[in-house]
């Protein structure tokens, strides 16, 4: 049953983003949510007897597509971290802190009172509004990652600060859902609050992030090396996600979300030389699971349970949206954005998934909110992802959001060779990527149609680009006389071609003898 | 990086501060002299071969006095080098039509991938600083030169 199930969520998934995308304009990660509403156990997949119906308070998805759902949101965060530009991140990683820090204190606050003000719990210190509170603070940075990869935007400083910020985001809030866990249960059991209990789980969970982030980026290099031993550059891209599911099933052990820790395994990996083969590697795998993994979250919703809260439901929703945006964007402001920058990094910052899914799913399981509060929190965050993109359609566009534009680098005049004509300016640019490979420098094409290569290796980049008639190699002006070698080796290897052609006396006659072969053929 | 190919590649006996040719060919087979002097030319027809057969391709005089003869067979299975000066320089249809003094040799193999054109690159890019081209001029030693490239 679990492959058929599969089969319907992989192409349900698939025609329903496809829908999205080309007739609605809306990201297609909409469409995904929303088919998994459709096709889930409480509506058509309930109905059809495709999906198990649940039982009252019980998960609504079977542990083995929950798993796969599982393992394709590790890929989705590894990959999300090995595209991350760490020098950008590190750069942007204040803003980073203030936006997550700013973010997870208004947005718990708020959903703390609010779940008071709106009746959906008796008090501050009750189970269902510490978890209301908890899940409020959750952002889904993968459904902005993919927003934002498709615009381009993933390395913008708003783009970065708002991976960064996610980063600090998630672990404030998976720290504050042992808490509240620890908290709930000592409620639960008519025991006063162990503060040292509650400390003793906060510091495991820091522990384990400071850990393995300062060990990935110092042995980053070493991990590189590793795998480029193996020279397959299927054998490394596949021993890569190995890593990173091992980290992110450690991280889990530590009381964190699996996700922490493909995130740190990639970003600790975006920096090497193989950073880009790896994450080519990896596309057809992140193509097919992950619109699985949205399915799925949508499968969870049980629209008959939000009849009875809807009002309340959607007051609180609307509220968690006002104070995770201003939340987020409010510290953007102290951080060298202006409020049209401050506006992205909130909208950025809005879509809730799969940790709050994860956090809810996690007390409805521990029986410690029940399936109506359950509900209110794929309301919230069913509301904001779909808010979430759209607004930041709306805010992503050219404009820059910084108050004032970082310093650019000093500008270096790229090589230019002008050729005779297209073909050949296109054969000469396929010559040098050629021999950039023969160097051993890892080649990645950032475009088609007029491509564009970029080579890297150690610290050398290299963009190789033909526009029209020419050949352009842009770079720094460290690595400009390689650069202008490789141009000049590439130039003597055409004109050894061309002497060779010269050889043939009568291209007419080899016509000849090609044709006679065919004949004989 | 550049330091790390030096290190590597570049060894005293492979250098000679005096060359005697006067001419492109005789530099050439003077600098594949002292690889086969040294023992690491393992097919000396097949190397000259290799490095005249680019050479005829395209000049490999660069500006500032060097020129970086080079050439790929299989007959070595590593990057090999050799270092030689013509203080009074020698004409190499360098590209800013000067007589080339610093004449970097290497050999590499055909069918192996490796950074064998980003050494040339490393080791022109060092001699662009005019002290060090200066320093290397004026090496009386292999010893000395090693030491202006090092």
């Amino acid at each position: 049953m679990l492959v058929i199930q599969l089969a319907v969520v992989l192409c349900a998934a698939k025609a329903a983003g496809f829908a999205c995308e080309r007739w609605l304009r809306i990201p297609d990660v909409l469409g995904e949510l929303g088919i998994g509403i459709v096709i889930g156990p409480y509506a058509l997949g309930g109905w059809l007897n495709l999906f198990a119906r649940p039982e009252a308070g019980a998960f609504p998805i079977s542990p083995e597509l929950y798993g796969i759902a599982t393992v394709a949101s590790i890929v989705l965060l590894y990959l999300a971290g090995l595209e991350t530009d760490l020098s950008m991140f590190l750069r942007y990683s204040v803003a980073g802190i203030l936006v997550g820090v700013g973010g997870v204190v208004a947005s718990f606050a708020l959903g703390l009172f609010g779940a008071v003000w709106f009746g959906l719990a008796d008090s501050l210190g009750s189970p269902a509004a510490l978890f209301l509170g908890v899940i409020s603070t959750a952002t889904s940075v993968g459904i902005t990652v993919r927003v934002l990869s498709r615009r381009n935007r993933l390395h913008s400083p708003e783009g970065v600060t708002i991976l960064g910020a996610a980063v600090i985001d998630d672990i404030i809030g998976i720290v504050l859902l042992a808490v509240v866990i620890g908290m709930a249960r000592m409620a639960g059991g008519g025991q006063s609050v162990d503060w040292w209990r509650v400390v003793a789980i906060a510091g495991k969970a820091f522990g384990f992030w400071i850990v393995c982030t300062g060990l990935g980026l110092l042995l980053a290099r070493r991990i590189g090396k590793f795998l480029e031993f193996f020279g397959s550059r299927e054998t490394m891209a596949t021993l890569s996600l190995g890593f990173a599911l091992f980290l992110a099933g450690a991280s889990e052990r530590a009381g964190l979300a699996l996700i922490i820790g493909a995130y740190v395994m990639g970003l600790s990996l975006s920096k090497v030389d193989c950073s880009d083969e790896l994450r080519r590697r990896l596309e057809p795998v992140y193509h097919t699971f992950v619109g699985v993994f949205f399915c799925v979250l949508g499968m969870m919703v049980n629209l008959g349970e939000l009849r009875s809260i809807l009002l309340p439901g959607l007051l609180f929703s609307l509220f968690a949206l006002f104070s995770k945006l201003f939340g987020c964007a409010l510290p953007s402001l102290l951080a060298g954005f202006n409020w049209r920058g401050a506006l992205r990094i909130g909208s950025g910052m809005l879509p809730r998934g799969e940790v709050t899914l994860i956090m809810a799913g996690v007390g409805l399981s521990m029986s410690l909110i029940s399936q109506e509060i359950f509900g209110v929190a794929v309301m919230m965050t069913l509301i904001c992802t779909v808010v979430a993109p759209l607004l930041m359609a709306g805010l992503f566009n050219d404009a820059s959001g910084l108050r004032r534009e970082p310093r650019a680098e000093k500008a270096v005049e790229p090589l230019a060779l002008q050729l005779p004509n297209k073909e050949v300016a296109e054969f000469l640019a396929r010559q040098i990527i050629e021999m950039f490979e023969q160097e051993e420098c890892y080649v990645h094409q950032l475009t088609t149609g007029e491509p564009i290569f970029q080579v890297r290796k150690d610290r050398i980049a290299i963009t190789v680009k033909r526009e029209e008639d020419r050949v352009l190699l842009i770079c720094s002006e460290q690595d400009r006389e390689y650069a202008r070698l490789m141009m000049i080796e590439a130039l003597a290897g055409l004109s050894r071609i061309f002497d060779g052609l010269r050889k043939i006396e009568n291209p007419s006659q080899l016509r000849g003898r090609l044709g006679m072969a065919a004949e004989i053929g | 990086m550049a330091n790390q190919f030096l290190r590597d590649a570049i060894v005293p006996r492979h250098l000679r501060p005096e060359l005697t040719a006067t001419d492109k060919p005789g530099i050439i087979r003077e600098l594949l002299d002292i690889l086969e002097q040294a023992g690491t030319l393992p097919d000396r027809k097949a190397a000259e071969a290799a490095v005249v057969e680019r050479e005829a391709c395209m000049s490999t005089g660069l500006e500032r006095g060097i020129a970086i003869p080079h050439g790929k067979t299989d007959t070595v299975e590593r990057l090999l080098v050799a270092v030689g000066l013509k203080p009074e320089g020698v004409d190499f249809d360098a590209a800013d039509g000067q007589p080339s003094r610093i004449f970097i040799l290497t050999l590499s193999p055909a069918s192996r991938s490796g950074p064998h054109i980003r050494f040339l690159a490393e080791v022109s890019r060092l001699l662009q600083d005019d002290t060090r081209r200066e320093q290397l001029l004026a090496a009386a030693t292999p010893e000395a030169m090693a030491a202006a490239l090092a």
